[in-house]
């Protein structure tokens, strides 16, 4: 008897051979005592098999969303409100950073080109009375008449006459002070200089960051209308 | 129940519908996982991961026989289990007597609708089975238990363990061999009404 033999028996045994291959094993087993022997072994383990006890299952498997993965089913308006949302934060940030930057840029793109502007000139005055305070003595019977050829430009755009004037008139003698006084004009300068407009008016800003408020809180609020009616 | 008809509504989401279905089977799978895998809490997690599983891929059915199709869900989530404790073998938790002995029938266990030596009978029937169960190579018992234990015919097998009808059975026959084999030495520990007596049996 081979492997073959048993497989033939156990399938025999479950009805599973066509009526011709039964009657031929039949006689077979007839005819061969250790074909029984083994179609008995196979019968009693597969009737101990049939013996055991089913048992209940321990609990009730059954599923919650939760454990799936599902989320809850979000009205239909939803995905128009996260548009909107998405969109107009979008909006807000890139509308802050073209007001913010943009700015920035034009008043820096002079500096880069023909070197005009008033800043620049400006540093110039700053420096020279640095470099000149040492030998201020000298300088005393010089400066007057090169500075002011060489600043009368810049100076008659400053604001304030009176500034110019000293700054012009009194380079050597005070040259101690001049980098004082010249830090305090630009910082006047400055602060008088008119701020640039924004480029995009600052309601549209206001206008994307409520729309963009207003609906991340309406969607929290359908999130979790949602959630509560599927408990 | 019309269970094709559930099976339509989970595949479109329906999870009460599934649920129909889980309380269905629940009790076919757990069986299948318990007597695979040998440990009801290892069981218990199979199956569950196995409905779940089933729940995620219920697209995937396509006809036939679900119960075939549920058991060969069951029947991965054992494998994985059995995999994981070959990467992190551990010592079982068997309940104490209290003497250092491991107790051989659990109170859990019990039937309360036999008498105390029915119970110790059917124990000792039932760890028998289940210890020789585990002596066999995986494949061999996930066909004996499907086959035997589940009653389910040579097709659906084939289809839940994806294996050529030929391979069920080679290995279902073999297996029986096995067992009958294995059997034999706990004779004299079963009692008359659970002898191997094949005669009686059939």
């Amino acid at each position: 008897m081979n492997q073959r033999d048993v497989e033939l028996l156990s399938a025999y045994l479950d009805g599973q051979l066509s009526p011709s291959d039964s009657a031929r094993l039949e006689s077979r087993i007839r005819s061969e005592p250790e074909l029984d022997s083994v179609l008995d072994d196979l019968r009693a383990a597969r009737a101990l098999l049939r013996k055991l006890p089913k048992r209940r299952a321990p609990r009730n498997f059954t599923l919650t969303r939760k454990m799936v993965g599902l989320a809850p089913p979000l009205p239909r308006a939803y995905p128009a409100f996260r548009f909107a949302t998405t969109l107009a934060t979008l909006l807000f940030f890139i509308t802050f950073g073209v007001n913010t930057l943009a700015p920035q840029f034009t008043s820096l793109a002079p500096a880069f080109g023909m070197g005009g502007g008033g800043e620049p000139e400006v540093f110039s005055v700053q420096e020279a009375p640095a470099q000149d305070a040492a030998p201020a003595a000298e300088a005393a019977t010089e400066a007057p008449l090169e500075s002011a050829s060489s600043l009368v430009p810049e100076v008659t755009a400053l604001p304030p006459a009176e500034d110019s004037a000293r700054v012009i008139d009194t380079p050597a003698a005070k040259s101690g002070e001049v980098g004082n006084a010249e830090s305090e004009d630009q910082t006047q300068i400055a602060s008088e200089s008119p701020s640039p407009a924004p480029v995009v008016p600052s309601g549209w800003m206001i206008i994307f960051a409520a729309v963009a408020l207003l609906g991340s809180i309406l969607m929290a609020v359908m999130r979790r209308s949602s959630a509560n009616r599927w408990k | 129940m019309n269970e094709q008809a559930l099976i339509t509504d989970a595949q479109n989401g329906n999870l009460d519908a599934f649920n129909t279905l889980i309380l269905h089977y629940q009790d076919s799978v757990f069986n299948t996982a318990l007597r695979i895998l040998g440990d009801e809490d290892k069981a218990a997690d199979a199956a569950q991961e196995a409905f779940i599983s089933a729940f995620k891929n219920i697209s995937s059915f396509r006809g036939g026989s679900f119960k075939a199709w549920l058991m060969r869900t069951v029947t991965n989530a054992c494998y994985d289990e059995l995999r994981r404790q070959k990467r992190r073998p551990t010592t079982p938790l068997e309940p104490d007597t209290g003497d250092g002995d491991e107790m051989d029938s659990p109170r859990w266990l019990a039937d309360p609708s036999m008498t105390p030596d029915q119970q110790a009978e059917a124990d000792e029937v039932e760890h028998a089975i289940q210890h020789c169960l585990d002596n066999l190579p995986v494949e061999f018992k996930t066909v004996v238990v499907m086959a035997d234990i589940q009653g389910m015919d040579y097709t659906e097998v084939a289809v839940a363990v994806r294996v050529p009808l030929g391979t069920i059975k080679s290995r279902l026959a073999r297996a029986r061999l096995r067992l009958r084999e294995c059997l034999q030495g706990f004779a004299e520990l079963l009692p008359a009404s659970y002898r191997l007596d094949e005669r009686s049996a059939a």
